[in-house]
């Protein structure tokens, strides 16, 4: 126990699946780098981590809410709603700080509202969540019909097309921000705790003394309100809404968060395992559009990353590397 | 002398540098039935599994009718005639008896129903039971669904049956249908083997005993020259104190908690005691007699619908968990996998689970160092054997995982306790540990309520015994007046009820 040598802990750590991401990350990155010389410009880092801004945003939240053992499928239409009602209340007259007060207001109010249904009423969040996925869509489109709303304030698209602190624009510096917040939350604070101790069982939370249903109804909420606040980013840095605004994203994200080492059924996974999924899958897409392979090719090398890491995890990373397997005679 | 059915001839079993069975001898003859006890961790497990193909020996030979045999699986083991049932018996709620005995029985895709049933019946009657078997296996008592298992066994021509710990979770009287059961399967020519942490119960049904002490054979030996002092010792390789010690009283004067008629519509009614600081009070019963549910009420979780309760002299409503615990009442419940623990997560977050706000700084951030140096001070104090205190609960054997559990519970430095089952599937050893840490929590003021199914360890632990039945409380008894079978005749009804003054 004593004498461990660093390579040895090096290797323990390559061995978890964080290390897996890590490496396959790093591979990613040199071949990119080898294959195109346009790679590494800070334009075209700061480009990689735009495109996909509002879905690695919302990935953060939603690695709490999968540990929380629950899932969060109407986070794509709230992006919607927000960016519409945002475009409706502006196109109404309303002043638009206002209006990005009240589209903040709606994200909270329609997350509180799956978190009602789930941690009070009891329902599954599936399907909680599945009915609010296709309400928070029809609403988006009863306000803006068929139209396309534009011509927002210089200073609301500037926000989100141009760098707020030298080149780097306000929204990655709010994804970088919110990161760190949500670290500290979830690996050092109480409410991380019991979001882990309920994920995996929640009744022996219940049996703590913890109260279960404020804990969901909060995580409800704030992924409601932060899937408004990113539905306001891409309204601001498309510089037009519509209807489809954010339309499925809610799958990119969860794949994000599963490819992350997330348990889907809870009680495991850190927002480390997310960030690093997120910028694998990021570069993967970056490095690919570089060597201009076409999207639909992209989505499904996306999508078999994510069935193997469905698969690994359940093969046994260790075994994987051939290490001793650890049996444990219980009687 | 008979030759045995199943032989280990020296078996040894290593994964990577852990030895779990070294140089493991054993022989089963038909018609016996043979008790195998040791701690937890003593490999107990691992020899049913080398027994049933689940594990291969690393060195050593298992001998099937006098001939070695390499058995490479659970089917393997069937067609040879070893079969294990566990403590948790695999029966499947929507199909009814006859068909979970018959479920292997694939062949075909057109049953003969009536045949089916017929041998079913044949079956059940042949181990001594009286069951229905059109009847849907969900509503099954455990024993049934064991009886279920056994029966499925032996339509397979079983020759060698491994019971492992099956009346851990029955109550007395279904406990005793399975030992008849194991019996009768002797004397049918069956080999059972029996693992059981009941030492008592191992007098009644077997015919010889061998203990098994860290991964080793320590003794075999016919049942009749052995006694529980001594299967102890051997067990544990130390002397055990107090296992069968009586409760000596460290009742105070102070009344902590009154109740009055306490009533849960359709649950349990008008449960009425009084529970003095130092005390212990035992609460005993078969199951389905309905003590966890008054622990149940008593800590929140499903409030009681009417009557009193009177705490630390004032009225108090329990409707929540966190209620009960502001007040000073702990719950350590009976289901350590369900309702106690969280199992993957370390022994740490477990230990501070109950009473995380107090480990919380101003911003709401855990405070590691604190966190760590409250689960080393319980790891010592407890005396709970792990090598880190970062190690997953779910690693560590029952007794452990209970002291955790505990653990959590003193953290709170409660006044009342509530043990449910405290000592259920942990081996003696950790037994008396945590009758130890009993009696020092209400020696030093604490008063806790012991629900347990195990009689001896009801008039070991309770100063007073009260006795349930189906929801109704029979009796108050002070432990002088105690006996096994006084409580066994109010837990059954065979003695009215009668009130405590």
């Amino acid at each position: 126990m004593a004498e461990r040598s660093t390579l040895a802990t090096m290797w323990a750590r390559v061995q978890t699946w964080e290390g897996f991401l890590v490496c396959v990350l790093i591979f990613i990155v040199l071949m990119n780098t080898a294959l195109s010389p346009q790679f590494l410009t800070l334009s075209n880092q700061i480009n990689l981590f735009q495109l996909s801004i509002e879905k690695i945003i919302v990935a953060l939240v939603m690695t709490f809410v999968i540990i929380n053992a629950e899932i969060d499928l109407s986070v794509g239409s709230m992006m919607g709603l927000a960016a519409c009602a945002f475009g409706f209340l502006f196109k109404a007259g309303v002043d638009p700080v206002l209006a990005i007060g009240i589209t903040l207001l709606i994200g909270l109010a329609g997350g509180a509202l799956n978190g009602v249904f789930i941690a009070y009423v009891g329902l599954p969040s599936l399907v909680v969540t599945l009915a609010t996925l296709i309400g928070f869509r029809g609403l988006a489109r009863v306000l803006v019909e068929d139209r396309g709303i534009t011509d927002f304030p210089l200073w609301f698209d500037n926000l989100g097309q141009q760098g707020l602190i030298g080149p780097v624009p306000f929204a990655l510096i709010a994804f970088f921000a919110l990161c760190a917040l949500l670290w500290v939350v979830l690996q050092r604070s109480g409410f991380g705790r019991k979001t882990y101790v309920i994920g995996t069982n929640r009744e022996v939370a219940a049996f703590a003394g913890i109260d279960t249903a404020r804990h969901k109804l909060i995580l409800f909420t704030a992924s409601g309100l932060v899937s408004a606040f990113a539905g306001l980013l891409y309204a601001a840095r498309v510089g037009a809404v519509r209807g489809d605004v954010a339309l499925g994203f809610e799958l990119d994200i969860i794949t994000m968060v599963l490819l992350g080492g997330v348990s889907i059924f809870g009680g495991s996974g850190t927002l480390v395992g997310t960030l690093l999924a997120i910028l694998i899958v990021l570069n993967l897409r970056n490095g690919m559009a570089l060597l201009n392979i076409t999207g639909h090719i992209q989505t499904g090398v996306i999508g078999i990353l994510l069935i193997a890491s469905v698969l690994v995890p359940r093969l046994n990373v260790s075994t994987l590397f051939g290490a001793k397997k650890h049996e444990e005679g219980s009687a | 002398m008979t030759e045995p059915l199943l032989a280990l001839d020296h078996v040894s079993k290593s994964f990577g540098s852990t030895h779990a069975l070294t140089e493991m001898s054993l022989d089963l003859f038909p018609g016996e039935v043979h008790a195998i006890v040791g701690e937890n961790g003593a490999g107990k497990s691992t020899m049913i599994k080398v027994m049933t193909g689940i594990h291969r020996p690393t060195e050593g030979r298992v001998l099937v009718d006098g001939e070695p045999r390499v058995i490479s699986g659970s089917q393997a083991a069937r067609e040879l005639g070893i079969a294990a049932i566990y403590q948790e018996p695999m029966v499947f709620p929507d199909l009814d008896v006859a068909e979970n005995i018959f479920i292997a029985e694939t062949g075909g895709w057109l049953h003969d129903v009536g045949r089916q049933r017929r041998e079913a019946r044949a079956l059940i009657e042949r181990i001594g039971m009286n069951l229905d078997v059109e009847r849907a296996a969900s509503g099954l008592t455990l024993a049934e669904q064991q009886a279920v298992e056994i029966a499925r066994a032996l339509s397979q021509d079983v020759r060698v049956l491994i019971m492992d710990e099956p009346t851990a979770s029955l109550s007395a009287h279904e406990a005793e249908q399975l030992r008849r059961i194991a019996r009768q399967l002797a004397e049918d020519g069956v080999s059972v083997v029996y693992i059981s942490h009941r030492l008592e119960e191992i007098f009644e049904v077997a015919d010889r005993v061998t203990v098994i002490r860290d991964g080793e054979h320590i003794s075999t030996r016919l049942i009749g020259e052995t006694n529980t002092e001594t299967m102890i010792a051997e067990m544990v390789g130390r002397e055990v104190g107090n296992y069968f010690a009586k409760g000596e009283s460290f009742a105070r004067d102070e009344v902590i908690l009154s109740v009055q008629d306490l009533s849960l519509d359709g649950v349990f009614e008008n449960i009425s005691f009084d529970l003095k600081r130092g005390e212990v009070l035992a609460f005993a019963g078969l199951i389905g007699a309905r003590r966890t549910d008054v622990a149940l009420a008593l800590f929140g979780i499903h409030p009681a619908t009417s009557g009193t309760v009177s705490y630390k002299g004032e009225p108090l409503a329990i409707t929540s968990p966190k209620q009960a615990m502001d007040a000073g009442i702990a719950y350590v419940s009976e289901d350590r996998r369900k309702l106690g623990l969280a199992m993957p997560m370390a022994i740490r977050a477990n230990i501070s689970l109950a009473t995380l706000s107090g480990f919380l700084s101003g911003l709401g951030l855990i405070d590691r160092p604190r966190e760590l140096e409250t689960a080393h001070r319980f790891r010592e104090s407890l005396n709970i054997r792990t090598p880190d205190v970062e190690t997953e609960v779910g690693m560590l054997s029952g007794g452990n995982q209970q002291k955790v559990m505990l653990a959590k519970w003193l953290n709170m430095e409660p006044d009342l306790l509530i043990f449910d089952e405290p000592t259920r599937g942990i081996d003696v050893g950790a037994k008396a540990e945590v009758h130890d840490l009993i009696r020092d929590f209400v020696r030093q003021g604490g008063a806790a309520i012991v629900i347990s199914s195990d009689l001896p360890e009801v008039l070991a632990m309770g100063n007073r015994i009260l006795v349930m039945r189906e929801g109704e409380q029979m009796a108050i008894l002070d432990h002088v007046d105690a006996s096994q079978e006084r409580i066994m005749a109010l837990a059954t009804g065979q003695i009215e009820r009668e009130r405590a003054a």
